[in-house]
């Protein structure tokens, strides 16, 4: 066989092996949730608070931990979005995009990236020390916030980036101010990537339990204030999993199930919803 | 319509960082009719006619020095109301960028920055304009679908109608045509040749065929020079520089 061809065969095969590998995991992470959780798998159990005694196998569900991740994980979304989008719009529009500023920017923001959650839970524990601050919903969201920001800011800036050069001159030249060229041309033609990056963050925002042990605490009741704390289901993982109890055990991973399921339900409606959003979009 | 007095540019350079990409140009555009900024590739033609809309300035690290007098006045002050300015120009670059949006919003985008409309002011500008380019009985029927499914040569003609929609008084054109397939090019073409009555056309090319169909005038630039400005038919028929001489019988590669 000439080497070219044989060549082209092994990065066949290694790029089949890979996907499977991807597949694989996807699967197995799903189906071992499941079969280890699908005792406790219930509508009730999706429906009702813990009663007493829950921890240790008695009634109950996991209503407020589900509302709580919802609660935290929007608030921190919309909060890191208000930040990223001014960001990103002012390194990639009103800044050049290849200027030192905005490079210096997206090295920090890399950095941020880095930077372990716990660090950011440290972090936030340590201001709402200083000013007195209860662990609450407000508290572990907006350590949250800090937490999904660079990634929903990088990844909103190299959608920004990747607009064509042309399409700016094009409507700069018909007489757009920077503002109107933002959200009449930018925006729309961008529209399919800023969404990716926002449900990106929520995603790692609703799973990412280190930053918010400490600042949102947890509870059984279901979330009413943004100055009480919030359950939320990473943690109701972890509290159910860590017990020395068959039944509870399993309750967690019925909780991890719930968890993958909200995440996969966002991404699929995103998705959806895409087409009709990037209708216009110019490729 | 039409640029009331002569573009006259003084002392026009422009670098990139340390290169000189423009030396010390000047030169007196008439109004109306077509000049053709002729040169070989990489000669600093394009950066020339970003100058009189001053998009060159979303370049980085570009300055540009000289005076450019357009209606009397020189745009290249920092006091010049860029918005204003780019009213008065329609710009067609090279590729036809169609902006995200329907045909019918393209053409109504950049005047509807302007002014405030009516729907059915708007309605009839976009006929108006897509009249004039030729594009109204192919769109007719799909004004709500995305822009960026027409054909390239549609695209271009639909920016051509964008441009118009803002009624300016000079247009410029990057190599218009050299996208697009023959037929679209002819029909460009065309559109200039009547558009010339009415506004004052500045055309980039580097295409000696397409300078002798369509030009008024010729200014010939070479590596950042100006080398001798004419009315078209002195430019080809007696030539002056050595330089022209050469290019024009295809000594300089183009």
């Amino acid at each position: 066989m000439p080497f070219k061809k044989f060549e082209e065969k092994i990065f066949k095969g290694i790029m089949y092996i890979s996907f499977s590998l991807l597949a694989l995991s996807l699967f197995s992470i799903i189906v071992v949730v499941f079969v280890k959780g699908l005792g406790s798998l219930s509508f009730k159990m999706l429906f009702s608070v813990p009663k007493g005694g829950y921890y240790l196998g008695k009634e109950g569900g996991i209503l407020n931990a589900i509302l709580g991740s919802i609660a935290i994980g929007t608030i921190a979304t919309a909060l890191s979005f208000l930040y990223a989008f001014c960001i990103v719009f002012y390194i990639n529009v009103y800044r050049f995009s290849k200027s030192k500023f905005s490079r210096i920017v997206r090295f920090f923001l890399d950095i941020l990236w880095g930077i372990p959650s716990i660090v950011y839970g440290a972090f936030g524990f340590g201001i709402m020390l200083l000013f007195k601050i209860p662990a609450s919903l407000l508290a572990g969201a907006l350590t949250l916030s800090f937490v999904i920001l660079p990634i929903m800011a990088r990844t909103m800036d190299e959608t920004l980036r990747m607009i064509p050069f042309e399409m700016k001159q094009a409507a700069y030249s018909l007489g757009a101010t920077r503002f109107e060229i933002s959200y009449k041309v930018i925006i729309k033609q961008a529209f399919p990537g800023l969404l990716t990056a926002v449900l990106l963050a929520f995603g790692r925002g609703i799973g990412d339990a280190a930053s918010i042990i400490m600042t949102a605490s947890y509870t059984d009741s279901i979330p009413t204030s943004l100055l009480r704390p919030v359950a939320t289901l990473p943690l109701c993982v972890f509290f159910q999993l860590s017990t020395p109890f068959k039944e509870v055990q399993e309750r967690g991973y019925a909780a991890a199930f719930v968890l993958t399921m909200l995440m996969l339900l966002v991404s699929l409606l995103a998705r959806l919803s895409f087409r009709s959003f990037s209708k216009y979009v110019v490729k | 319509m039409g640029a009331k007095e002569p573009i006259k540019i003084q002392n026009l350079s422009v670098s990139y960082g340390n290169q000189k990409v423009l030396k010390e140009i000047n030169l007196e555009i008439p109004e109306k009719g077509i000049t053709v900024i002729l040169g070989p590739s990489g000669c600093g033609k394009s950066t020339l006619l970003k100058c009189f809309n001053r998009i060159i300035e979303l370049e980085e690290n570009v300055k540009v020095d000289g005076k450019l007098f357009v209606d009397g006045e020189d745009i290249l002050h920092p006091k010049t109301d860029l918005i204003v300015l780019r009213k008065k120009m329609g710009l067609l670059l090279q590729k036809p960028q169609v902006l995200p949006m329907s045909i019918y919003e393209n053409v109504a985008f950049g005047a509807k920055i302007h002014k405030k409309m009516k729907k059915s002011e708007i309605d009839a500008l976009v006929e108006r304009e897509l009249k004039k380019v030729n594009l109204w009985d192919e769109v007719k029927d799909r004004l709500k679908s995305p822009a960026d499914k027409l054909s390239i040569g549609q695209q271009q003609r639909l920016c051509l109608a964008r441009g118009l929609a803002v009624e300016p008084e000079i247009i410029l054109g990057d190599e218009p045509t050299s996208a697009l397939d023959p037929l679209s090019a002819e029909v460009i073409e065309k559109q200039f040749l009547k558009l010339k009555e009415n506004y004052t056309i500045i055309l980039v090319t580097h295409m000696l065929r397409q300078a002798k169909r369509l030009a008024d005038y010729v200014a010939f630039i070479y590596l950042g020079e100006l080398v001798e400005f004419n009315s078209a038919p002195q430019f080809f028929e007696n030539p002056k520089d050595e330089r022209t001489k050469k290019y024009l019988s295809g000594l300089i590669a183009g």
